[in-house]
């Protein structure tokens, strides 16, 4: 780890991890949590039926997923399906409270008020 | 025109219609006419420039499909969404009432999906056969699936949009180890043709069935997981062809209101879609009236928490004498309670058989309230209820102790709140079991129904203990309520983790020195965005 300097907080923090002992904690979390289209962490559960594997935070990747259509069931896509998604909310990390929910027509079975 | 005489006239034009091929044509026994012509208006203007009408009231690609009237509203949102249709919440709500009667589902091919349209929460995705858990259930509850009726060229092109619009479900764990496009293109269409298609001699008769008239006064009872039982009256009174406004006298076993009221849409002839109060909070009401307009039952769930919400099951007053519950639905020895019993006709003595004594303290619409006394060595197990000639079993039961609890529901997914989004709460109860020996030394579970505990969480594996699961995910109340802690990365946890969990939720049940336990499993999410009625 000696060649490699950290670029980011994430980084720092497995740097940490790694210098304090924890490496192979770290590695494991790599290998089954890195939220990229060769691995699946799963959205709601991991591949071992936990939570531990997820991708986490889920902020730090959520436009990784939402940009290709990742997770179609729980994630609105960008690419196709909801294009504006995410517009005026550059940061998911700072501004997912703002992000919407969709389907406004969920109720619309039921008489109004 | 009497309502009977005009379902006779149009069923018939139903039929000339399925002779000549056509669905959407079929205006069936479900509308009057005028309300038919001004649906059948809205589609021809709104929907026709693409879906072309290639008969009187058949449109090309709408008239191959049948759905429940949340499947409709979903295609409509599509149709917005995607295609930039514009619709005004009248026309929206016009093709909704007007697709959902035409093109509708007959009551026993909703049945397999119910428990979607109720938005019950933690429930398992269907049970289909072939390869359709791997193929659809990886994103949906195959409710979806189950509720939508269409011709082998539907679901083909169906498939085709999936792949289009939603390109990387190919590449998806469970696609991309499988030949997905191969299977979903060939073999897939035909199969679920075969399981859900357009034309069925259900939909045939349901359709050109007369409505049942639903107005009257209804014997009401439930259950609230967390609150408990409920029971009373409502009164349902018929606004229109299609509307009726209810009003809800109920109360808790223990005697407390639970009123409310209710507005509510009837779609294809037995769907009740209402929204009203009980208890002074919003709800949302999915019920289903049985064909001959004599029981209607479903759930309701709080407006923003469909997680929170109660069974409803309601009968006519008038019919065959019949007890329809009893609260509670168990009796400890040594104890003197109150009781309900829920029904109807219930004349005479009341007997609940060896070791009990029960008085009648008053006869209410809903059925009698009594004084039960259960001696000390009275036997444990069901009891048949007798009420004059009436007579119930395992509606209630007598026990010394509970040997054993189970948590429900033995899983559950809870997920994180904030901003925009509300937390998804997940709701337990424990309920209580007496062991009882019967015939041949054979010992068998009596069902006691919920008991009162005592809740904690404790980590489910090391590796929750160790992210501090118990401390960062959220609150178990004392009423078998977890509600999750807020979304978003939480700089108190490592890498600023999300406060997901992995859980278990234990109740406990202390008797002096002996305490019986059962745990669930709980998982604490994240937020999903795409909340549709079906998923």
């Amino acid at each position: 780890m000696s060649g490699l300097k950290s670029v980011n907080h994430k980084a720092d923090l497995l740097l940490e991890a790694a210098e304090s002992g924890h490496v192979e904690e770290v590695s494991a979390m790599e290998t089954v949590a890195g939220c990229v289209t060769t691995f699946d962490p799963g959205w709601e559960v991991d591949p071992f039926g936990g939570v531990a594997s997820l991708c986490q935070p889920m902020e730090a990747d959520l436009y990784g997923c939402s940009d290709p259509c990742w997770w179609p069931a729980q994630v609105p896509d960008t690419m196709n399906t909801y294009p504006n998604w995410q517009d005026g909310k550059p940061s998911a990390q700072h501004d997912w409270r703002e992000l919407n929910p969709v389907y406004p027509n969920t109720n619309a079975v039921f008489p109004k008020k | 025109m009497h309502w009977r005489v005009w379902s006779l006239i149009s069923g018939g034009v139903a039929a000339v219609a399925v002779l000549l091929g056509t669905v959407g044509a079929a205006h069936a026994a479900m509308m009057p006419p005028a309300a038919a012509r001004a649906g059948l208006a809205v589609v021809q203007a709104h929907c026709s420039a693409c879906h072309r009408e290639t008969a009187p009231g058949h449109f090309a690609r709408i008239s191959e499909e049948r759905k429940s009237p949340e499947g409709w509203a979903m295609t409509i949102f599509r149709m917005e969404n995607v295609h930039g249709v514009r619709l005004t919440q009248k026309q929206l709500r016009t093709i909704l009432r007007y697709l959902s009667d035409v093109q509708g589902l007959a009551p026993s091919e909703t049945r397999a999906g119910r428990f979607a349209l109720e938005r019950r929460p933690n429930h398992p995705i269907l049970k289909l056969p072939y390869n359709l858990p791997v193929m659809c259930g990886r994103c949906h509850s195959l409710a979806r699936v189950a509720l939508t009726r269409q011709p082998a060229s539907e679901w083909r092109k169906l498939i085709n949009f999936h792949v289009g619009q939603f390109p990387f479900l190919e590449y998806q764990d469970g696609s991309r180890d499988i030949r997905w496009w191969k299977i979903a293109s060939t073999q897939l269409p035909a199969k679920l043709a075969k399981l859900f298609p357009l034309h069925s001699a259900a939909w045939r008769q349901w359709r050109n069935r007369p409505r049942a008239d639903l107005a009257g006064v209804w014997i009401v009872h439930g259950d609230m997981p967390g609150r408990g039982d409920y029971y009373g009256t409502a009164l349902i009174r018929r606004r229109s062809w299609d509307r009726y406004r209810a009003r809800y006298v109920l109360h808790y076993a223990n005697g407390a209101a639970f009123n409310g009221s209710s507005d509510a849409i009837i779609y294809t002839g037995f769907q009740w879609r209402g929204t009203g109060t009980l208890g002074g909070k919003p709800v949302h009401e999915v019920y289903f009236a049985a064909a001959n307009g004599s029981r209607i039952r479903g759930r309701w769930f709080l407006a923003g928490h469909s997680e929170i919400g109660g069974d409803w099951d309601a009968a006519r007053t008038t019919g065959a004498p019949k007890v329809m519950a009893v609260i509670p639905s168990a009796l400890e020895v040594g104890t003197r309670q109150r009781l309900i019993l829920v029904g109807r006709g219930l004349r005479g003595g009341v007997d609940l058989g060896p070791g009990t004594k029960a008085r009648i303290l008053v006869r209410r619409p809903y059925g009698l309230i009594l004084s039960v006394r259960v001696n000390a060595h009275a036997a444990p197990g069901y009891r048949t209820v007798r009420v004059g000639g009436v007579r119930s079993r395992d509606l209630l039961a007598v026990y010394r102790r509970v040997d054993h609890l189970e948590v429900e529901p033995a899983f559950a997914i809870a997920r994180l709140g904030g901003g925009t989004l509300a937390p998804v709460d997940a709701q337990f109860q424990a309920i209580g079991y007496t062991n009882v020996l019967g015939a041949h030394g054979r010992v068998s579970a009596v069902r006691l129904g919920a008991m009162p505990v005592t809740w904690s969480v404790a980590p489910f594996n090391a590796e929750a203990a160790k992210r501090g699961d118990v401390r960062f995910a959220g609150t178990l109340r004392q009423d078998g309520l977890f509600v999750p802690a807020e979304g978003g990365p939480d700089s108190k946890r490592q890498f600023s983790a999300d406060n997901t969990g992995d859980l278990y939720v234990v109740a406990t049940r202390r008797t002096g020195k002996t305490a019986v336990v059962a745990k669930a499993h709980l998982i604490v999410t994240v937020q999903r965005w795409i909340k549709p009625p079906i998923y």
